[in-house]
């Protein structure tokens, strides 16, 4: 197992030099000028701007600044954003609050997703299976920017169970809002997909098998069907747990939480290269580290698995 | 859009409270539409946010009285230009101090200024003292990508101290609105131990003005502000404690108010049409708040006569466009209409009119090719107003018209290049309430907010001696006159001046000035 790991671990390290390669690409080709957006609509003296590009190697090629950019991450030493702020600051104060959101909506979209998702895929047809797929349909097809509104306009605005945006009360309250509407939304696919699999998994030999054998229907359901039925939606949560990171660039600026996602979005406006390839290895670091833990809980489901 | 400082300043700036503390102290919680300020030095920010914070933590030399329109005096005990107003004497009152006990001279100017004037140093405000004598040995030119050495020299030769309290400014050339231009925060002095260290006091400001900071701020935090005891100003506000809530996303920020979590709001775009029933009686508009101009490439031959400028100018509905952009008036001049010397009826060629619109296009000999708009790709109404041009444009001249969505700044820097192609969209505020603060950045040769690239000798001329003429009323005439030729050449087409709107709480209302806009600062409590 740790052979594995290790494997892993180090297989990622060149592919993330060319998504980090990659990503500073694309921000270098984004088009605009970051000191002037960040003058807004003010003439800017030339001495100033030349003494702003110099500090932040603007002139420099593209593969130098990109290296520039690297040294900063691996020395940890990340210097300011243009607008001034301390990176290391910044990501003190937001990987926590980003940190919090996540977990929190993760626990409501899987607690709604497998209870849902098991139960209707036993009681297929019955009425709870039918209004819930309609109902995730609707969920499906609902944009999660009119969502976060109409969510904050009602609960927060109107009816005042919570608070309205901020992280001043704290966790979990500040969070809650936030984090039943990523859940509520997200579970819409987990809980079909979980559906779906389990009904699959009921009718597929080995099931017939152990019931033919004459096993409890308990045994059946617990040692049988769900360590089977959960193996397609484990890969599915390891990939949503990765897509978490774009959607919480929409999410923190509604409710306004300081968190890497609007961290992020200020820097891709900004043209921001280094902080821009720093998030993203930060997104990358977990993809990995949340995959690895995927394999790794595969292993535990299916040990056919282990060993491959 | 460029939208200038005093725009900014009344769109962001003031606030007061009045509910707080257990003794009736005054609080108001006054939300910022912008993302969290990482420091607080007026003399390196020229964003709305930062120098509407330092209009509570600094106070200006002078400043415009609200309710007259007029100059009056704040920190300077007098403001005067020599006959030619080229030397400007600035004479300090007596018995003010930073919030740090120091009494404030003129040395505290002096020294301050030189620091934002020498380049190497990369402050903001750089750019206000390159009108100073001496400017340019603080800035020489730097090669690209290299950082601009620090100078030998290390003050403005025009900036010259003459007692404690007193200290004169030269300039290279005579500027008879240089007095108006001392009220910007932007020249807001610094005392010795800031100066010796800005970075050490970036999070703990230390003023002259009304408020100091309440307490600790850390990065991220909001703004927490309590009353000074030892600002002597004219026009104190009335509030003790004001709270900056930072809400980057500007309808989350009209929620926070609607739940009755703040106490000023600017309302977002989005709900320009529909802030008078969510909050009935709850807010207020400025009068007026600089003015929006389509920019005529004066580099593309294509555009080159000005009768074709006149008719995509009379070809325009600014009615009709007016009331798509919302809380706006059709635009009849170059300058807001709140300047001193704007007048109702300069421009000749602003009225809708088709068939005449048709005519002068016809003696200018039509016009070749597509029409390119281009329009900003991060606003949200850009690319609407874009097609409302266009269509206007398409079905009153025939002209085929096509549209270009790119980010602000890079229209900015094609439009530098004069690379450009087709027409943009931009728009001015005022620095300083002066009628030259339009003509000047826009249409002078090299202006600063000159996006037309527009150059005409002859209104240079006019504008020259506006500058050197001390008499305010008969600068305005000649600053009148440059206005004239500049609707006469139309290197921009006035669109429309818009209001701006904003809500407020029922324990306050806003001060609202015809002169200085809207402001929470001042706000009167009830």
């Amino acid at each position: 197992m740790i052979r594995f790991v290790l494997r892993r671990v180090l297989a990622a390290i060149p592919i993330g030099l060319i998504v980090t390669l990659g990503v500073f690409a694309l921000v270098f080709a984004m088009p605009g000028d970051p000191l002037r957006e960040l003058a807004g609509d003010k003439p800017i003296p030339a001495a100033v701007l030349a003494a702003k590009r110099a500090q932040y190697h603007l002139d420099d090629p593209f593969i130098v600044q990109y290296l520039l950019s690297m040294k900063d991450i691996l020395t940890g030493h990340f210097g300011t954003t243009f607008a001034g702020a301390d990176i290391g600051d910044q990501l003190r104060l937001r990987i926590p609050v980003t940190l919090k959101l996540a977990t929190l909506s993760m626990v409501f979209q899987w607690v709604l997703g497998l209870i849902f998702g098991i139960y209707a895929g036993f009681k297929r047809n019955g009425w709870v299976d039918r209004s819930l797929l309609l109902a995730t349909l609707v969920l499906l097809a609902i944009p999660g920017l009119v969502a976060y509104f109409a969510a904050q306009y009602l609960f927060a605005v109107e009816l005042k169970w919570f608070p309205v945006s901020g992280v001043l009360e704290g966790y979990p309250r500040s969070y809650l809002l936030p984090a039943l509407v990523i859940g509520v939304l997200g579970f819409a696919g987990l809980g079909r997909l979980m559906r779906t699999s389990i009904v699959e998994t009921v009718n597929a030999d080995f099931v017939k098998t152990a019931r033919a054998k004459g096993l409890g229907e308990q045994r059946v359901l617990w040692r049988h069907i769900l360590p089977n039925a959960l193996l397609p939606v484990v890969t599915f949560i390891g990939l949503d747990l990765a897509g978490l990171f774009g959607g919480a660039i929409i999410t923190e600026s509604i409710f306004n939480l300081p968190g890497l996602g609007q961290f992020m979005f200020q820097a891709v406006k900004l043209k921001e290269g280094g902080v821009v390839v720093l998030l993203c290895t930060l997104a990358f670091i977990s993809f990995i580290l949340i995959n690895l833990l995927v394999d790794v809980l595969y292993g535990v489901l299916d040990p056919r698995v282990r060993n491959v | 859009m460029a939208l200038g400082l005093a725009l900014v300043l009344a769109s962001c700036g003031d606030g007061k409270s009045s509910s707080g503390g257990g003794s009736g102290a005054k609080s108001e919680t006054i939300a910022m539409v912008a993302d969290p300020l990482e420091y607080i030095n007026p003399l390196n920010d020229n964003g709305s946010p930062g120098i509407g914070i330092a209009m509570a933590i600094f106070a200006p030399l002078v400043q415009t009285d609200p309710e007259t329109g007029k100059l009056q005096n704040v920190m300077a005990d007098s403001v005067t230009p020599d006959k030619t107003s080229q030397t400007w004497t600035i004479k300090l009152k007596a018995g003010n101090t930073f919030q740090n006990g120091q009494p404030l001279t003129a040395k505290d100017y002096v020294d301050s200024w030189n620091m934002t004037a020498e380049g190497s140093n990369g402050w903001k405000n750089n750019g206000f003292f390159s009108k100073v004598e001496g400017y340019d040995a603080l800035n020489p030119p730097a090669p690209a990508g290299a950082t601009p050495k620090p100078t030998a020299v290390k003050t403005l030769s025009g900036l010259k101290q003459i007692d404690d309290l007193t200290f004169s400014v030269k300039l290279k050339v005579p500027f008879s609105q240089f007095g108006l231009t001392l009220q910007y925060l932007g020249l807001a002095p610094l005392p010795e131990e800031v100066r010796k260290n800005p970075d050490a006091y970036k999070r703990k400001p230390i003023g002259n003005g009304p408020f100091k900071m309440a307490g600790a701020w850390n990065a991220g935090d909001d703004i927490k502000l309590t009353k000074w005891d030892g600002y002597k100003g004219p026009q104190l506000p009335q509030a003790d404690n004001i709270t900056y809530k930072f809400i980057p996303n500007g309808d989350t920020a009209y929620n926070e108010f609607l739940a009755g979590n703040l106490d000023f709001v600017d309302v977002p775009p989005t709900k320009v049409k529909s802030f008078k029933t969510d909050a009935p009686d709850q807010s207020v508009t400025s009068i007026s708040s600089g003015a929006n101009y389509l920019v005529i490439p004066a580099w593309d031959p294509r555009f080159k006569n000005p009768k074709l400028r006149h008719a995509f100018s009379e070809a325009i509905d600014r009615k009709a466009f007016a009331d798509l952009v919302g809380l706006s008036e059709p635009a009849k001049g170059l300058v807001a209409p709140d300047m001193a010397g704007y007048r109702d009826n300069a421009c000749k060629y602003c009225d809708f009119d088709a068939s005449k619109a048709k005519a002068d296009l016809a003696a200018a000999g039509g016009f070749s090719g597509v029409l390119n708009i281009n329009y900003n790709t991060s606003s949200a109404t850009g690319q609407i107003f874009a097609e409302a041009i266009g269509n206007m444009l398409r079905q009153n001249l025939g002209l085929q018209v096509k549209y270009t969505g790119k980010q602000s700044s890079e229209i900015g820097a094609l439009a530098d290049s004069r690379k450009l192609d087709g027409l943009r969209f931009s728009g001015w505020g005022h620095d300083y309430p002066s009628i030259e603060d339009y003509l000047t950045p826009m249409f002078k040769s090299n202006g600063d907010a000159n996006f037309a690239h527009y150059s005409n000798p002859a209104l240079d001329a006019v504008l020259a001696k506006g500058d050197a003429q001390p008499d305010p009323e008969q600068a305005i005439k000649l600053y009148q006159q440059a206005e004239d030729i500049a609707l006469e050449d139309m290197p921009l087409i006035p669109l429309y001046t818009k209001s701006n709107a904003y809500l407020h709480s029922a324990k306050i209302q806003p001060r609202v000035s015809k002169y200085v806009g809207v402001s929470a600062l001042w706000a009167t409590f009830k």
